[in-house]
């Protein structure tokens, strides 16, 4: 009796993350994340540790809809545009401050994002994936052309003062905080997804769409709710980025390299898992800047063919990301 | 009694190829309807017309006084209509109780209320001691099991039953075939799809012919067994059935 209810018990806190508990890896993630904040590093690097926490959070965002609901986007860049531009728009002209201004941003993601799936969320495989591509170059023309509202190709800047209200920062650790917090926000929806009816639901619709029709569930409204919040998400990344960089540029804002690299975070990661986004983004985002910085200048694209390379090893070897690595490895482990 | 399901005068083509021409059937609360026929017989067809996954050519769908003809398969499980897939259609990534916490999902919201439910259900078939099992790991026999528990933990009014005894071994067909015929007891309506004559002639209470989409003979399983147009119908000519 005695043995059974202590196997019971380390079921409840696992090692490695599962549905619908707190794990020991992701608890000493948070630790590792609080003591990069707190850490003596320098201003290159902290920059590193900003854009880290910030794709994190907007590969969590991504991977519900594509990872949970199996909608795969290249065209989310068009929702950190939107919610980017809004909040940028809304700060600029009428001084709403952006701490108001990114949830109205993430609301217009959000509506997007629901007529995007509602429209196109009945085509399958490649054609979604091209619909939504056609959506982002529709709101990148859009943003490069409506120079009333959004500046044109000459962009959008925030004036660099400091203050609360414009949330605008003078150090980076405030930043890294700022984006710490968007990566837990990010994190603690897609737990919650995750253990909820509608994450069952999803689960399920990717597993069998037929069988899950006779469940009771209909795959078109489960799916456009994951896109609306998928893509809501990721409006509140763009206005966090808009927050750091002060300067939003249309040709960088809502092009595919970035609906890419949202979707490479998750895919490297692990798709459809929480924390797969995040080792994806701690592995990558670094691993991106780093190269740039110490080759960039050496030989032109030696940075980009060195991280390219490193991407197809991965997919070669953990198909599944690193998230079904560490699971392989740990389940090798315990059987030894 | 009063009929919980009317198929009026339904057709399905697809193309040139009638798969269910001209099928009337009615089917009473509280019935245990068999429906039987050879191969390619149209009675899956039959089956995706009433769950909704196909859409009738011509004719109508009534349920339970509702015309539901064109509705979805998510609309009808709405309704009280369940329905277990000839080939078990697990989720692979969930639980044995988590596949059927899906369905409970539609009786209860609550992830501790649909937990009950799905319990109820497995307990039911005889899975209380798969309950955490991975599906992958289930055999032919519990995954038609978990089928049939998936769809009662829905407490539909009407239940689709599609070969649930195939690959099962002869004792566990004679468990599922008491527990079948336990259902309207239940309050559960029963149509059943079955290649395993010898389990559906024992229970139902009225068998359905079906031969190259239309229904060539109906009534007590006994008649049926003797019925010379049903016995062509599987064996070509006539023989006798000992």
């Amino acid at each position: 009796m005695t043995p059974r209810q202590k196997t019971a018990h380390t079921v409840q806190f696992p090692f490695l993350p599962e549905r619908g508990k707190v794990s020991i890896f992701e608890i000493a993630l948070l630790l590792i994340c609080i003591a990069l904040l707190a850490a003596p590093i320098s201003q290159s690097l902290r920059d590193v540790v900003v854009l880290t926490f910030l794709f994190a959070g907007l590969g969590l965002a991504w991977n519900i809809a594509g990872g949970y609901a199996g909608l795969i986007s290249f065209g989310h860049a068009a929702f950190f545009s939107i919610g980017a531009y809004t909040s940028t728009i809304l700060l600029v002209s009428v001084g709403l401050s952006p701490w108001i201004g990114l949830w109205v941003g993430a609301v217009l993601s959000a509506i997007c994002g629901a007529v995007l799936a509602l429209v196109c969320a009945r085509l399958r495989g490649p054609f979604f994936i091209l619909s939504t591509l056609a959506f982002a170059e529709v709101v990148r023309i859009g943003a490069l052309n409506w120079a009333s509202l959004t500046g044109g190709p000459e962009g959008l800047s925030i004036l660099p003062t400091p203050g609360l209200y414009q949330m605008v920062f003078a150090s980076k650790n405030a930043y890294a905080a700022l984006m710490l917090g968007y990566l837990l926000f990010a994190y603690a929806v897609t737990k919650a997804l995750e253990a909820s009816r509608y994450g069952y639901y999803l689960f399920a619709i990717r597993d069998d769409e037929d069988a899950a029709s006779a469940s009771g569930v209909n795959p078109l409204l489960a799916r456009t709710a994951a896109m609306t919040l998928s893509a809501s998400l990721t409006g509140i990344g763009g206005s966090l980025f808009a927050q750091y960089f002060l300067y939003l540029d249309p040709t960088f804002m809502a092009s595919p390299e970035l609906s890419f690299q949202f979707a490479l975070l998750a895919a490297i990661g692990g798709l459809g898992t929480s924390i797969g986004p995040v080792l994806g983004s701690f592995l990558l985002t670094p691993l991106s800047e780093l190269l740039r910085s110490y080759l960039g200048n050496a030989v032109a694209g030696l940075h980009l063919i060195i991280y390219s390379t490193g991407l197809i090893l991965m997919m070669l070897y953990f198909p599944g990301g690193i998230a079904a690595a560490l699971k392989t490895l740990s389940s090798r482990g315990r059987k030894r | 009694m009063t009929a919980i399901l009317e198929v009026k005068s339904a057709s399905r083509a697809f193309q040139s190829l009638m798969a269910v021409e001209n099928v009337s059937l009615s089917v009473q609360a509280g019935e245990l309807l068999g429906l039987i026929g050879p191969n390619g017989a149209g009675k899956s067809t039959l089956f995706n017309l009433i769950a909704g996954v196909l859409r009738p050519t011509a004719g109508e769908i009534v349920f339970d006084k509702q015309n539901v003809t064109g509705w979805k398969p998510y609309d009808m499980a709405r309704v009280g209509l369940a329905r277990t897939f000839q080939i078990p259609k697990p989720y692979r990534q969930l639980s044995v109780i988590e596949n059927v916490m899906l369905n409970a999902f539609l009786r209860d919201h609550s992830l501790a209320g649909a937990r009950r439910l799905a319990e109820a259900a497995l307990n039911d078939v005889g899975l209380t001691d798969y309950v955490n099992t991975p599906v992958s790991a289930l055999t032919v026999g519990l995954l038609k099991r978990l089928e049939v528990a998936r769809a009662l933990a829905m407490k539909p009014k009407l239940v689709l039953f599609d070969e649930i005894m195939a690959g099962l071994t002869p004792t566990e067909v004679g468990v599922m075939t008491k527990f079948v015929a336990g259902l309207p007891a239940r309050g559960i309506t029963v149509v059943w799809v079955e290649h395993v004559l010898y389990a559906i002639m024992r229970t139902a209470t009225r068998i359905v012919v079906l031969n190259r989409g239309k229904i060539i003979a109906e009534g007590a399983p006994g008649a049926i067994a003797r019925d010379p147009v049903v016995v062509k119908a599987y064996f070509g000519e006539e023989m006798t059935l000992a």
